[in-house]
């Protein structure tokens, strides 16, 4: 506890500073705020696969859109307050990622991707064409949150300790035991087998771990942005935390956050001149490919080595090798 | 539900699945010997369409200006593809696969916009020739006669990389470097130079279905979007890397999108990806395919 005082403390800082946020910036900033969190969210849970596990989801946006769609509904058709609406968006996601990466994890590398990216489809089409049931491709509208919470200071507060307790949650998983099994399946699946754990249930829980975090993010979406569409689900969607991730860099485990920093700061700020943002965004991934393997963590990393702990050598450093099957 | 119906719709899923042979032979190709999954593919096939409009609007106070622009468009992109493989694709040879994915979908992103920027916001649309425009009738049963024309070039393309990957000696070094790349080299054969034929030769069959596309109805942004998920499926049903795969594969997917149109209108995608899905999961190679090395 002594060591994770000492070396987390700027934790600590960065979440007085998250607390003082909207009384210090506009309303406008406060979205992005909440368009931060929520997102990096989702970013941190794909990562459980990508980073932990060394598999590239191409469908994670199935079980944010799964999410979103359980609360969305819960809302709109049957009024139901917002807490238990976002257990309900755990609960989908997670039985939807269940099923589904039943056959995933039997899968590795490029299959998996594929795999993760049909289902992913899949999902998103039946929830396009389910027109009685979804309201299909006019989305849900109308979702209102609740009480104080309509203020987007107030959702902003909400946001904050949702995704702040589910990071500590994520965080505990990813110290466990389970994780360092994770991250053992991740370096070599054979000799994790050899001696003796079942690769495949471990990595099913895995999956689904991370799907319930998914559907969580997706759950407080829907009232932050009032509406849904199936969009949320299609494959573009599942290419944005695979962006985050990777320009923050997937070894660490605030990389993904510091990615959705990067990447909503940046959105909110080219949206507001140019309408070219997909343009902007596929530059700065080349670029970050071509020139920044491990992200931006990894070059902090590198240049200053204060962040260095003995806890990400003995993960390896192999930035430029994750996700090899 | 007469027979004539049944047999247009099959000869309109023939035309779907010849196009996206077209499209995923290249993909296929690239995947097999290269290792890279190029998400970017449909994008390019756009861009070909979009290149055969723009050379078609130069040419179309003449009869000729459609079929001279398909092969240009087509020679346009070989180019591109040329570019393309020598300033990026070429630096992640090395690198791991979520790089190499993010390039390329990085790629999708940016072409998207140089689209937009380039041609605008509006849909183009294609005259067609009087030679392919209306129906033709085989007993009694009216074709779409550009759905014809589609189909041809399908199984012309075919039939030429059959007979380049089995008959010409380049066809055989590319055929070797699928299974090692590391013998082809040790023989003293450049391996960069075969990926970067390779390379072109793919997105120059993009380039051609792009335009050969152009015509069918009208060109829209953000087409090749759906189109190139639908090829990813082709590429897995088919199995990586095999020419008659793909080929079963696209016909396939082609057939059962045409007639789960008619049947269950809402379930022609879903079906797709439920397909797909089984086929990974039961034979991840895919029909033809070799298991791979992993």
């Amino acid at each position: 506890m002594e060591i994770l005082t000492k070396r987390y403390w700027w934790l600590g800082l960065v979440f007085i500073g998250a607390l003082v946020l909207p009384l210090v910036v506009g309303e406008f900033w406060v979205h992005v705020a909440i368009e931060i969190l929520i997102l990096g969210l989702f970013a941190v849970s794909f990562n459980m696969i990508f980073g932990n596990m060394g598999q590239l989801s191409f469908g994670h946006a199935a079980y944010y859109g799964v999410g979103a769609y359980a609360t969305g509904l819960l809302m709109v058709r049957a009024s139901v307050p917002l807490p238990i609406c976002l257990a309900a968006s755990m609960v989908a996601a997670g039985i939807c990622a269940l099923i589904l990466g039943y056959f995933c994890v039997r899968l590795t590398g490029i299959y998996f991707a594929i795999l993760t990216l049909a289902f992913g489809q899949l999902l998103y089409y039946i929830i396009f064409q389910w027109y009685s049931f979804t309201r299909g491709d006019d989305g849900l509208q109308g979702i209102i949150p609740p009480g104080a919470l309509f203020s987007a200071t107030y959702y902003y507060y909400f946001t904050l300790f949702i995704v702040t307790g589910a990071l500590i949650a994520m965080w505990y998983v990813n110290e466990s035991p389970f994780g360092y099994t994770m991250r053992a399946i991740r370096e070599n699946a054979d000799r994790t087998r050899f001696i003796g754990i079942n690769v495949r249930r471990y990595m099913l829980i895995n999956f689904v771990v991370a799907g319930m975090f998914a559907g969580l993010a997706g759950g407080l979406w829907g009232p932050f942005n009032r509406s849904i569409a199936p969009d949320l689900c299609n494959w573009h969607q599942s290419g944005i935390p695979v962006f985050m991730t990777v320009i923050g860099g997937p070894l660490g485990f605030f990389g993904p956050m510091i990615g959705s920093i990067i990447y909503t700061f940046l959105m909110a700020f080219v949206t507001g001149f140019t309408e070219y943002w997909p343009l902007t965004i596929g530059l700065v991934i080349m670029f970050v490919v071509l020139f920044l393997p491990g992200g931006v963590l990894g070059l902090v990393e590198q240049k200053m080595k204060v962040f260095r702990s003995r806890d990400l050598e003995t993960r390896g450093d192999r930035s430029a090798e994750t996700g090899s099957s | 539900m007469d027979v004539s119906l049944l047999v247009a719709q099959s000869m309109s899923g023939l035309s779907r699945g010849m196009m996206l042979f077209l499209i995923a032979s290249g993909l296929s190709l690239i995947f097999g010997v290269m290792n890279i999954l190029n998400f970017a593919h449909a994008s390019l096939w756009l861009v070909g369409a979009y290149f055969c409009y723009s050379f078609w609007h130069l040419m179309q106070n003449h009869g000729f200006g459609m079929w001279v622009s398909i092969p240009l468009a087509a020679l346009v992109l070989a180019a591109i593809g040329w570019v393309i493989e020598v300033v990026l694709i070429r630096r992640v040879y090395e690198r791991e696969l979520p790089e190499q994915l993010l390039l390329t979908y990085a790629m999708v992103l940016i072409l998207g916009d140089l689209i937009k920027l380039t041609w605008g916001v509006e849909d183009k649309i294609i005259v067609r020739p009087p030679l392919v425009d209306g129906p033709v009738f085989f007993y009694g049963i009216p074709f779409d006669s550009y759905f014809i024309f589609v189909i041809s070039i399908g199984f012309f393309v075919a039939i030429g990389l059959w007979w380049f990957l089995k008959k010409t000696k380049y066809g055989h070094i590319v055929r070797a470097a699928v299974f090692s790349r590391e013998m082809v080299s040790a023989l003293g054969i450049p391996i960069p130079r075969i990926y970067t034929g390779v390379f072109v030769l793919g997105i120059f069959i993009a380039g051609l279905a792009g335009a050969v596309q152009a015509p069918v109805g009208s060109i829209t942004l953000g087409m090749d979007m759906a189109i190139v998920v639908q090829a990813f499926c082709v590429v897995v049903i088919g199995g990586f890397g095999s020419l008659l795969g793909t080929l079963v594969g696209s016909i396939i997917v082609g057939e059962v999108y045409a007639f789960s149109i008619l049947f269950w209108p809402q379930g022609a995608l879903v079906l797709i990806f439920i397909v797909t899905a089984v086929i990974l999961i039961v034979r991840p190679w895919g029909l033809f395919g070799t298991p791979m090395r992993v």
